[in-house]
């Protein structure tokens, strides 16, 4: 008896077993008609072709790992923009979306119609064939108010392959009623301020960085005249300008605690530091923070060259993949086509003192008056946009090494640079 | 008939199992080495091609002295760990086991709260909470002694008792129920001989405990031991972290093979390396398993 129980069980546990395995193998009722989560958007190509012209209602997802109010915001105005007829935008976030984006670029299934992303993943994404180009979707003309380097961000290989929606550069960011004085006009005041009202002990700091993260070092080496690596893909680590600028953002490292990220956020917004190198992301934690801030473009700091402090910028577009321009493009174009309009960057300016890359949008009173926007705007100018090229993926991590092995570690300049620009055309040659 | 059924049956018993973990892990590696062979990389994403070998020229050239200094940096980082962990622990159930001892579940029950953290919680929590020069513990110590403040984490030799430290406060929970589930199951009364035939506590645990932990603990070491030696997260997120970069240039044969052949979106020769590492546990796996025989 207890022989045939054994049995039965273990044939009924085997059974489960057999199923489970196979779960997942068949056809998703839903997704076999096209129906999406919300219930009412065909996804096979013929049939939302056939929906996106006859009206039927079409959800366009787009993937992103930014701040989610910001995106429901953007979401907000395209919806309202596109409610009769009866397309909507719907963000979902997902971490590390460029990731993301390299496993299911080509899966239809399961990957988006759309994703938004900082600029400098593009020329990856382009080379992988998986992005269909802004241009087959939209008309030039409907692009004519974009500010030209936004354009030039979102484009490569002649190719504009993205849609800019707005753009972000560094800031000297200070706390006015820490801050004694005048915000000094060149680098050199800046460090002597610095090593006046810095007790690394106590924990107290004049201007915090991540020193040791090369987007955050950017401004010197590009004022210094180096470079991370060039259009051509030729990396900069060892040039003698960056290493100078490398030598000189050294003695400010030494005044601003270790660089970490967190570290640093937490230590302005606890009024420990008077000043933090930062963008537009920490002004949520700084606002909850009640401080009273001042801000700075870095383009107003000389530095002993007789140049200024040029950031990098990045802008955040919106990409569309190819397979889903392939069955939804008629409701992708009008997407874009109210991206491409004011509207989007002057709410994401009000809202999130977001930089819209339209330029009709800075005509709005209260963007025009937005301290924040103003600096960014004007760094803009002389900012340099972070190469997209695909070369750029591996270099953040050997220029990230470099810093810390220079910043941290106390390495020599010219050994540290010579060993980490070999080491960046290592990962450079290991991608063909 | 009957005796082919016979032999038969336990197949196929078993044959949904196997179904299973052909899916689960067969695949994955057969998928693996079919694309080590292959040029998949940014540039050839959906045309790649058959380019046979290549990619195993390439990453065998990956091992340099780079490589070396990894290997003899995890076979250091295995032994400390396992001396300590194995040691600690044991001292740590004994102690769990003395006689009268009171509150002995309070203990058993924040002994084992390292182990109920996930991994990744745990080591950004050390990372700020201990070593961060200006919120970790550590520091705050230094500082309130009157030392200068020290950025443990900047430099291979503090960066690797660091990530010791950590590894030991993750590990030993386990280690430690595992001993204490082992000394319950001994033979009260040979310690009572032994108290009878005048054996001091050393002598107890020399001729009575150890022994009788030897097969017991054997599994549990040895799989500890492999585990420690193919150890990531710990060097990856304390010393390496994008974004969060320490300075300090330790790499374990891991972290070495994730530096130098996953940053570069060529899966063709991420999967070589892949392939040549499993070799590599595959092996040390094989010597493990004849030395869990051996004991």
């Amino acid at each position: 008896m207890r022989k045939s129980i054994k049995k039965k069980l273990s044939l009924l546990l085997a059974g489960a077993m057999a199923a489970g395995t196979l779960t997942g193998c068949g056809q998703d009722a839903e997704s076999s008609t096209g129906i999406t989560t919300e219930g009412a958007v065909p996804e096979t190509d013929n049939a939302t072709e056939e929906a996106s012209t006859s009206g039927e209602p079409v959800t366009i997802t787009a993937w992103h790992d930014n701040d989610e109010a910001m995106m429901e915001a953007l979401a907000a105005v395209v919806n309202e923009k596109l409610a009769g007829e009866n397309i909507t935008l719907r963000f979902e976030k997902k971490s590390d979306v460029s990731g993301q984006i390299r496993l299911y670029g080509t899966d239809a299934a399961n990957g988006p119609d759309m994703y938004l992303f900082a600029h400098d993943s593009l020329g990856g994404f382009a080379e992988m064939g998986i992005l269909e180009p802004v241009g087959n979707l939209i008309s030039e003309d409907k692009e004519a108010d974009l500010l030209p380097m936004t354009i030039e961000a979102a484009s490569y290989k002649g190719e504009q392959y993205l849609m800019p929606v707005y753009y972000e550069t560094l800031l000297f960011m200070y706390n006015k009623s820490l801050w004694k004085g005048e915000v000094p006009s060149t680098t050199d005041e800046l460090y002597d301020y610095m090593v006046e009202n810095t007790d690394t002990n106590a924990g107290t700091y004049a201007l915090v960085n991540q020193h040791s993260n090369s987007y955050n070092v950017a401004p010197f080496i590009n004022g210094f005249g180096g470079y991370i690596i060039d259009k051509d893909a030729n990396p900069g680590l060892n040039v003698q300008e960056t290493k100078d600028a490398i030598s000189y953002n050294k003695k400010f490292a030494e005044l601003q605690a270790d660089g970490d990220y967190n570290t640093v956020t937490a230590l302005f917004n606890e009024g420990n530091a008077a000043a933090i190198i930062g963008g537009p992301w920490l002004i949520s934690g700084i606002k909850e923070a009640g401080i009273d801030l001042g801000i700075k473009s870095l383009c107003d700091f000389t530095l002993p060259n007789g140049d200024v402090m040029t950031p990098y910028s990045g802008v955040q577009c919106l990409g569309v993949l190819k397979y889903a321009a392939e069955s939804k493009k008629e409701a992708l174009t009008r997407v874009l086509e109210v991206l491409a309009e004011p509207e989007v960057g002057i709410t994401l300016a009000k809202e999130f003192n977001c930089a819209p890359a339209n330029s009709k949008a800075y005509e709005d009173a209260d963007v025009a008056a937005n301290e924040m926007i103003l600096a960014m705007e004007k760094s803009a100018k002389k900012a340099v946009p972070m190469s997209n090229i695909p070369e750029m993926s591996v270099m953040w991590g050997p220029a990230e090494s470099l810093l810390a092995a220079v910043n941290k570690s106390g390495e020599d300049v010219d050994t540290a640079a010579d060993k980490y620009q070999k080491e960046a055309l290592q990962a450079i040659a290991d991608m063909q | 008939m009957k005796k082919s059924n016979r032999k038969l049956t336990p197949w196929l018993y078993n044959f949904p199992a196997f179904i299973l973990i052909g899916i689960i892990v067969l695949f994955p590696i057969l998928y693996t080495g079919y694309i080590s062979l292959t040029n998949m990389n940014l540039y050839h994403w959906q045309d790649y091609t058959f380019v046979g070998a290549d990619n195993y020229v390439r990453a065998l050239g990956k091992v340099d002295s780079g490589f070396i200094a990894a290997l003899f940096t995890t076979i250091l980082w295995t032994v400390v760990n396992m001396v300590l962990d194995v040691g600690i622990a044991y001292i740590l159930a004994i102690g769990l086991n003395v006689e009268g001892l009171r509150g002995r579940r309070i203990y058993k029950t924040l002994i084992i709260f390292p182990w109920a953290m996930p991994a990744y919680v745990s080591i950004l929590a050390w990372r700020v909470g201990m070593y961060n020069t200006e919120f970790g513990l550590l520091n705050k110590v230094l500082v309130a002694l009157g030392f200068e403040k020290m950025d443990f984490l900047s430099k291979n030799v503090p960066a690797f008792l660091s990530c010791v430290v950590l590894n030991l406060w993750m590990s030993l929970p386990y280690m430690v129920v595992m001993f204490d589930g082992a000394l319950q199951s001994i033979d009260r009364s040979m310690y009572e001989s032994a108290i009878l035939d005048g054996a001091g506590a050393w002598q107890k645990n020399w001729y009575i405990t150890i022994p009788s932990l030897r097969k017991v603990m054997a599994p549990v070491v040895i799989m500890t031991t492999f585990t420690t030696f193919k150890q990531f997260d710990i060097v990856y997120l304390l010393t390496m972290q994008k974004g969060a970069v320490s300075g300090s240039t330790m790499q374990t044969i891991i972290t070495y093979a994730h530096q130098n052949a996953f940053v570069s979106n060529n899966y063709g020769l991420s999967s070589a390396v892949s392939i040549v590492i499993f070799v590599i546990i595959i092996a040390f796996s094989a010597w493990t398993n004849r030395a869990a025989k051996e004991v």
